[in-house]
């Protein structure tokens, strides 16, 4: 297995963000990580990305406890802006240049160039989705072994999605693995070959969509709706 | 190591270049006095000059500990945190910059003091009127300083460790305030309350190490340079023991 939590639990106070969650993920898939607002994606990522302590349990690299010979070897963008105000794009790149060996300063100008980004743009004067596609140039701008994207897709228009899907499946390879969140199953749907639904901290299933398609008849989106329209049939 | 100290610098950057832009105001302003023989100009910026010294090392401290803060608090921490380096590493990044950037602001207006009293003495007749005040100020400080430079640079040193400390202290504060109060209720004062008595209790062990260190009778610089040398140790160990906490409990 290249990422695995074991009965991984982590709770802010009273609330159970994540609760006994044991899920392994290979190399050479593109998994999607799904559930609605609160069903602990965030958290768990958080965990692998080694930014979060886990109440109890193990979040595993390869057979070794997250730590930060893990963080060399995964790529995590977190959904919320995070980078220091006083940068312009260039220094979001010379950032990653100085901390991360797998950064490639030429990948980064030319997916910055597809994006339709400018190096010398401020981070604190980006909109939502200008933001979200320079995370994602600086993020996919590493030669990780894994990738975790939180909500890549949030605040960007029809277009730079396509750009921003072929990327993703540009950084796929047969000794890598790419995690993402999103709310647009039908995005994902394009894009992953597993799947793993997330509910209130729980994990219902991780399922390979091929044979969930083959053998349950079922699509990634039917089996999200039989999953959460229930529960929300329940709370309404 | 150097790239993490490089951005620790960055971040406080903009505090330092704010009071050194203060501090040329306030040195032209003591310089147009000076050779305008106008002693009021030149009285009232070398006030300005000396508050800007001790206070500007301690807001370097002060923006230091901020900084932290927003490192564990904020989603900008994960640009720290996400990197490769251990919280010994990171912690050590900021306690370093931030010790060497109060040397450096110690030193410089400990320098510029200097040549600006050397400047009043060529220039001023009365200058020795206004030494005696000077001296005065310092004794009613302690009586046993010596206005020499060594003597002075050991009575600074103590002042700068001291703060430094302080500095520290504040740190495993915040940080036993992120990493093990999260959440919970009355944080913010129970780390404040943290923070004075993690003061108190250092300052007493501080007494007693130096007390059983330096026999009686001792001149006041050897007790300023081993005062000095204990507060590091003991900041050392609080250095420690901070990132051992963020280490094994900080989220961000």
């Amino acid at each position: 297995m290249m990422l695995a939590s074991k009965e991984i639990t982590k709770m802010f106070g009273r609330k159970t963000a994540v609760d006994h969650v044991t899920l392994e993920m290979e190399p050479g898939h593109i998994y999607a990580m799904l559930g609605p607002n609160g069903s602990g994606k965030t958290t768990w990522m958080k965990m692998a990305a080694g930014l979060i302590k886990p109440t109890s349990g193990e979040m595993t690299f390869e057979g070794r406890p997250v730590d930060i010979e893990s963080r060399k070897q995964i790529a995590y963008m977190s959904t919320e802006p995070y980078f220091y105000t006083w940068m312009t794009a260039r220094d979001v790149g010379k950032y990653y240049g100085d901390f991360f060996a797998d950064y490639s300063a030429d990948r980064y100008r030319a997916l910055l160039e597809r994006m339709e980004l400018n190096e010398t743009l401020k981070t604190r004067e980006l909109s939502s989705g200008m933001m979200a596609k320079l995370k994602i140039a600086v993020t996919l701008a590493r030669d990780a072994r894994v990738y975790m994207l939180d909500e890549p897709f949030n605040g960007i228009d029809l277009l730079a999605r396509d750009v921003i899907r072929a990327c993703i499946l540009e950084s796929a390879a047969e000794n890598k693995l790419l995690l993402l969140s999103s709310h647009l199953v039908e995005e994902m749907e394009a894009i992953a070959d597993r799947a793993a639904y997330l509910k209130n901290g729980v994990l219902v299933e991780c399922t390979d969509l091929e044979e969930m398609r083959e053998q349950r008849g079922l699509s990634m989106a039917d089996r999200y709706r039989e999953i959460y329209s229930h529960s929300e049939g329940a709370n309404a | 190591m150097k790239n993490l100290m490089k951005y620790e610098w960055r971040k406080t950057m903009a505090l330092k270049l704010i009071l050194l832009g203060i501090t040329a105001a306030a040195e032209i302003a003591y310089l147009i006095g000076v050779f305008r023989h106008d002693e009021n100009w030149a009285a009232i910026s070398a006030g300005i000059l000396t508050l800007l010294a001790f206070g500007g090392v301690m807001v370097i401290g002060l923006n230091s500990v901020v900084t932290l803060h927003r490192d564990m608090n904020t989603r900008q921490g994960y640009m720290l945190f996400m990197t490769p380096n251990s919280c010994y590493k990171i912690l050590g990044a900021k306690v370093i910059e931030n010790g060497l950037s109060m040397l450096a602001t110690g030193a410089f207006f400990f320098g510029l003091g200097a040549l600006d009293i050397m400047l009043l003495f060529a220039k001023f007749s009365t200058v020795g009127e206004l030494w005696r005040f000077l001296e005065d100020f310092i004794h009613s400080i302690n009586n046993e300083i010596q206005i020499n430079a060594f003597g002075m640079a050991c009575f600074f040193l103590n002042l700068l460790t001291g703060w430094f400390s302080v500095v520290i202290m504040a740190y495993l504060a915040d940080v036993i305030s992120a990493a093990l109060l999260n959440g919970k209720k009355y944080n913010g004062l129970l780390s404040f309350v943290l923070f004075l008595a993690l003061t108190i209790g250092l300052r007493v062990l501080e007494n007693l190490a130096v007390s059983a260190l330096v026999p009686q009778g001792t001149g006041i610089n050897t007790v300023y340079l081993v005062r000095s040398a204990v507060t590091l140790v003991f900041s050392a160990g609080m250095y420690v023991c901070t990132a051992q906490i963020m280490e094994r409990k900080l989220s961000v």
